[in-house]
Order: C-alpha cells, then sequence, then structure tokens
C-alpha cells in the first residue's frame, strides 16, 4: 500500500489497524501497559497524519508543527474555562484556533520550499511558543492551563463521562476513525493528486495551470488544524496545556515519528512511527533515564541506512516474499508503489 | 539627550548580544552555503562548546596527582585561554564526526540532513545531561574582564566589551580568511557551486569537512562567550539556535555582512525593547522577521550569489 493505491473508501489495512486499535482496552493491561498510553499514542496518530499530508504528499518540511498542536490544546482548554464547558464546540474551537494560526503562517512561507521553508515555520513555531510562555494572563505562562475539564459527551440519544481513560480512549479512537478516513478520501481525491504533484515537481505543477500558492496554503491550513483537533483532545487528555507541546522538541518529534514509520511511502507511515515512538519511550525509559539519546541514535541510523522508515522496510519484505512466490521479479519503480 | 544616556547601556548590550549572534550566524550560514544544509545541531555544538570549555578551565584533575594540582594552580586567566582555544578545536572534531555520518545524505533530499542534525542535537543534549547534569552551570571567567564601571553616570558591564570586542575580532579574522585567503575563496566557490569546485580539481569531501569543523568551532566559541550572560544549562542550544534561524532569513541566505547587520539589528532591538519591556524583548526579533518576510521575501541581502562579501 503506498502513498497512493486504490482509492476505495475502506482498504484493508484500515481495518486491521481499526480491529487491533479497538480491542486496545482488552490487551492493553494484560501486555504490561496502560489504556492512557494507548489514548496518548491514538492521539498522537491523529497529528502524524495530519502532518502528513504536508511532509509525506506534498513534500513540504514544517518543523514548527507543534505549535498548531499547541494552539489547539490552548484553544481547547481556554474555551473550556472560559466560555463554557462543552465537547464538540471546544473541539470545533480548537481546530478553528489552529486552523487560524496555520492559514496566517501559511501566507508567508507558501511561496516557499525545502530548506528555506523549514527555517520558516522554525521560526513561526517559537514565535508562538514564545507567546505561549510569556502572555501569562491568557496562557498561564510556564506552568499553562490546569485543571481542562473533560466535558460529558452529548449525543442527543446519550451521554456519558470521560472520567475514565477507556471512555477517553473510545471518543479519541471514533475521532481518530473520522480522520483517517478523512484524509484517505483527500489523498485519493483530484486534489489529493495535484498535492503529490506539488512534492514531485512545483515548477511543472504551475505549468500546468494549478495554483500552486493556492494548494500549499490549503494543505498547510488543513494540516493545522488537524494538529489542533489532535491538541485538543490532549489538553483533555492531559487536563491541561502547557508551552512544551510547542517547544522545537515537540515539533522535531512528531517529524522524527513520521519519517520513522515511513510517511514518505505510505499513507499509514506516521501510524507505526507514532507506535514506535510511545513503545521507545516505554520501553527504553523503563531501563534508562536517558531514552531519548538511545532513540536519537536509533534515530539516526534510521535516517541514514533507511530513510523510507518502517513502512519502507514492511514494503520490502512484502515484495521479496511475493518475488519468492510468484518466481517473476516484477520491476516496478522503487518509489511509489 | 537624557533619553539617549538612558538608552545607552542598552544599545551597548544589544550590540554585544548581536555581536555573538553574529559569530553564531557565520558558522551557520557557512554550512548552509557549501553543504546546504540546516544544522539544527548548530546550536547544541554552542552548548557542547561551553560545556567543553567549563570543564577545561576548572577540571577535575585530582587523578593526575602533582601535574592535575599544576593545571588547577595555574591562574584562572591562563586556564580560561587554554579553554578558550582548545574547546573549539575539540567541537571542530565532535563537527568533523557529524559531516562523516553526513555523507550518506548527500544528493538526497535536504530534508533527511535536517533530520539527522536534529537527531545528532537530541543526541548531544542528552550527552550534556548524563556528563554534566541538567542544572544551571556557571561559566567562570577572569576577574579582569568581570565586575561593572561608571562612565557618565551610567554602569557598564566590563564582560559586555569584552565579548563584543572579541566578537568583532572573530568576525574580522573570519572575513579576512574568507576574503584574502585562496582557502576562502575555495569556500566561496563552494558555496556558489560545490559541483564546479569538484569539477576544477578541488577535493570537496575535504571541503565539505572542513567547513563544517570551522562552523562548529565558531559555535563553540560563540558558546564560551556568550554563556557567562545567557547561564549554561543543557538546552541552552534551542535558545540561540533560533535567533540563528531568524538572522539567516533576515539578512538572506548567503550574505556575509548580511548576517552581521541582520545580527546587529537583531541585538539592538532586543536591547531596546528591553529597556521598555524586558519580558517581551525576544518577542521583538520575531516581529522583526515577519515585517522583513512579508517586505522583502528573500531577507535584506539574499542574492542568488551565495556567500558574496
Amino acid at each position: 500500500m503506498g502513498l497512493t493505491g486504490s482509492g476505495t473508501v475502506v482498504s484493508w489495512p484500515m481495518v486491521v489497524v481499526l480491529i487491533i486499535l479497538v480491542t486496545l482496552p482488552q490487551w492493553i493491561g494484560p501486555v504490561g501497559f496502560y489504556t492512557y498510553l494507548g489514548v496518548e499514542i491514538v492521539i498522537w496518530m491523529i497529528f502524524a497524519l495530519g502532518f502528513n499530508l504536508l511532509l509525506g504528499y506534498t513534500g513540504l518540511p514544517s518543523f514548527g508543527h507543534g505549535a498548531y498542536f499547541g494552539l489547539g490544546a490552548y484553544g481547547f482548554g481556554l474555551f473550556q474555562l472560559n466560555v463554557m464547558q462543552n465537547l464538540w464546540f471546544g473541539l470545533v474551537a480548537a481546530i478553528i484556533l489552529a486552523a487560524i494560526g496555520g492559514a496566517l503562517v501559511a501566507v508567508f512561507v507558501s511561496h516557499r520550499r525545502g530548506i528555506y521553508f523549514a527555517l520558516l515555520t522554525i521560526a513561526f513555531g517559537q514565535i508562538f511558543w514564545f507567546i505561549s510562555i510569556k502572555w501569562h494572563t491568557v496562557t498561564g505562562g510556564e506552568d499553562g492551563l490546569l485543571n481542562i475539564p473533560r466535558p460529558v459527551v452529548e449525543l442527543g440519544f446519550l451521554e456519558f463521562s470521560l472520567k475514565t481513560n477507556t471512555a477517553l480512549y473510545y471518543l479519541v479512537l471514533c475521532v481518530f476513525a473520522v480522520v483517517v478516513v478523512g484524509l484517505w478520501r483527500l489523498v485519493h481525491s483530484p486534489f489529493g493528486k495535484v498535492i503529490q504533484a506539488i512534492k514531485q515537481n512545483e515548477m511543472r505543477a504551475r505549468f500546468v495551470g494549478y495554483n500552486v500558492w493556492l494548494y500549499k496554503w490549503l494543505v498547510f491550513t488543513i494540516s493545522a488544524g488537524i494538529a489542533g483537533l489532535a491538541g485538543g483532545l490532549f489538553a483533555m487528555a492531559q487536563e491541561s496545556a502547557y508551552p512544551d507541546v510547542m517547544s522545537l522538541h515537540a515539533s522535531g518529534f512528531v517529524v522524527m515519528m513520521t519519517l520513522v514509520g515511513g510517511g514518505f511511502v505510505s499513507f499509514w507511515g506516521p501510524v507505526i512511527g507514532v507506535v514506535i515512538f510511545f513503545l521507545a519511550r516505554d520501553l527504553l525509559g523503563s531501563l534508562t533515564e536517558t531514552w531519548l539519546l538511545w532513540y536519537g541514535l536509533i534515530f539516526m541510523a534510521m535516517v541514514l541506512f533507511k530513510p523510507e522508515g518502517a513502512a519502507g522496510i514492511l514494503q520490502d519484505w512484502t515484495e521479496a516474499v511475493s518475488k519468492v512466490a510468484s518466481k517473476k521479479s516484477a520491476r516496478r519503480p522503487p518509489t511509489i508503489s | 539627550m537624557e533619553l539617549i544616556k538612558n538608552l545607552l547601556p542598552h544599545l551597548v548590550n544589544g550590540l554585544s548580544l548581536g555581536l555573538l549572534f553574529a559569530l553564531i550566524a557565520i558558522g551557520f550560514m557557512l554550512i548552509v552555503g557549501v553543504m546546504e544544509l540546516i544544522n539544527l545541531a548548530h546550536g547544541s555544538l554552542f552548548a557542547l562548546g561551553a560545556y567543553a570549555a567549563m570543564a577545561i578551565i576548572n577540571p577535575d584533575l585530582a587523578w593526575l596527582g602533582a601535574m592535575g594540582t599544576w593545571y588547577t594552580e595555574l591562574p584562572l586567566t591562563v586556564r580560561y585561554i587554554v579553554g578558550l582555544a582548545f574547546a573549539p578545536a575539540l567541537i571542530a572534531i565532535v563537527g568533523f564526526g557529524i559531516e562523516i555520518c553526513m555523507r550518506r545524505t548527500y544528493g538526497k533530499d535536504p530534508l533527511y540532513g535536517l533530520l539527522l542534525t536534529f537527531g545528532v542535537a537530541l543526541v548531544i543534549e542528552e550527552l550534556i545531561r548524563i556528563i554534566w547534569g541538567s542544572g544551571e552551570q556557571i561559566m567562570p571567567t577572569p576577574d579582569a574582564i568581570g565586575g561593572a564601571f561608571l562612565f557618565g553616570g551610567m554602569i557598564y558591564s566590563k564582560y559586555r566589551f569584552f565579548s563584543a570586542g572579541f566578537a568583532t575580532a572573530v568576525i574580522f579574522a573570519v572575513w579576512l580568511f574568507l576574503q584574502k585567503t585562496p582557502y576562502g575563496a575555495i569556500i566561496k566557490a563552494g558555496a556558489h557551486d560545490s559541483e564546479m569546485v569538484r569539477a576544477l580539481g578541488i577535493n570537496l569531501t575535504l571541503l565539505r569537512l572542513f567547513v563544517f569543523g570551522f562552523g562548529a568551532s565558531l559555535a563553540a566559541i560563540a558558546g564560551i562567550v556568550l554563556t557567562p550572560i545567557w547561564g549554561l544549562r543543557p538546552h541552552v542550544g534551542v535558545d540561540v539556535v533560533v535567533p540563528a534561524f531568524l538572522i539567516i532569513v533576515l539578512g538572506g541566505i548567503g550574505s556575509f555582512w548580511g548576517a552581521v547587520i541582520a545580527s546587529l539589528l537583531v541585538g539592538l532591538t532586543v536591547g531596546i525593547t528591553g529597556a521598555y519591556a524586558s519580558e517581551w524583548s525576544l518577542m521583538s526579533m520575531y516581529l522583526l522577521l515577519i515585517a522583513v518576510v512579508t517586505f522583502r521575501a528573500r531577507g535584506l541581502f539574499g542574492k542568488k550569489s551565495v556567500l558574496e562579501a
């Protein structure tokens, strides 16, 4: 399953991923982890999938994406604390705030690409981070917003509380499912084809007649909005919002996850990458306090020797298996299969 | 007149900060120019340089016996000079190591180089935590350049003047090196078109190795001089690498004097806003960036030809 691939509404990997995730609260305890880890993982999956729209599909390396995650978190928190306690409106507020922030930044960065794009997104990301630290009256400074409630889920016909992590997990999973289907449709739509064309050759895409600037602006804004949604959920999960998630490190982590998982070659790459990151954090973290050192080294090795990431390794395997099976070397182009 | 007199210390602070930013930015830009690589580890090299110098100035040499006590009993000034000389050399060697790792990413998407250096930055920061701990450290400075003096009724810190003077000297030396020596010419040519330089029979591999080491040691020098002002903590690199990015974007990629002028501009903006709203002083440089990017997207002095003086 490559970046492109059949544009069916539901695909096999999607079903497999969903089955694994739906049953997660049942087996994660016996395996030795905890449900909250599942919540965290799924939230970051949403974030990374949205981010990959920018990195993997459009080829735009945003290195300040934590800012929009953070904007979502603050948007959700401020809405709950100052306007009203309502889940859906809170999440909408998170998306809108992050999308506005993203749209503003995108105005400045959309005519750039490559290194310059990365530099500018870092700079803008730092602006948001800085504001979140210094604007004490609104953001609570370095401590952030505390005691953000987990509002009750109201669906008209039923209501349930999110006090337990299992309930929260299923809510987050539902949001994840919606985001996956939405993004899947988006990247297989004509819009998705255009942004992949921009990744391959921006100038050609322009010559064919597409308004490249507008497409890049839109992708950035959408991606920021999804980051905001993830951020809003994160604020709810953590019951707080703080500047750390906007730092250069957090922004780098999402790039790392997306790349380690294989966002360049597969739609599901970011999902794999997020799982690897959090497992590494918990497993290495239980062995040594300096797990980031080891994760950093693993990451460096990955960039050097297998930049296609985990999904790339999987694709190599399946290709090798099918080659052995059919005894025919189907010569397909190595990049997007 | 009164206004100028009140502003003068802030101007001095701003200028000295700007000159140090320029040191970081120039090293950063040399690497961007020759390798087309954003070195996210630049801030970590800055921090590592400062920590290395601190370790050289105040080492734990009990295990060396008489030799150790002989060194630790040398005057602080001597040890400071030793640190200032050897720490950048040490960081240059670290830079060589990073460049050698980097080689696999040449010719690929520049993003991979960026990501690799992000990994390097993480690793260096964690190493610093392991070796020196997470707490704030104090960078020792000789008494001769510490303290303050009075001038025209205002108090100035001596160290600010030392750091400004030192930074100016280094910047000037780098400029002379780039402008007046054949090696400098090769670096500038490499930044302009590295493939052509290779075609002319110059060892590009060696050039890249050297430039990375050189940039890294400039970061280390800046680290040693700037950390007595900014404080020394493992994540100080991030605080520093961001102004460096801003300066490069402001000055325009590839312009030596653009970087210097942008640094001074950033330093002065930070210094002057520091006089009125110290909380927000660092914010001003971001606003400066937005203003420049809006009105002149390429930066103040950005050109097609890279590293044109």
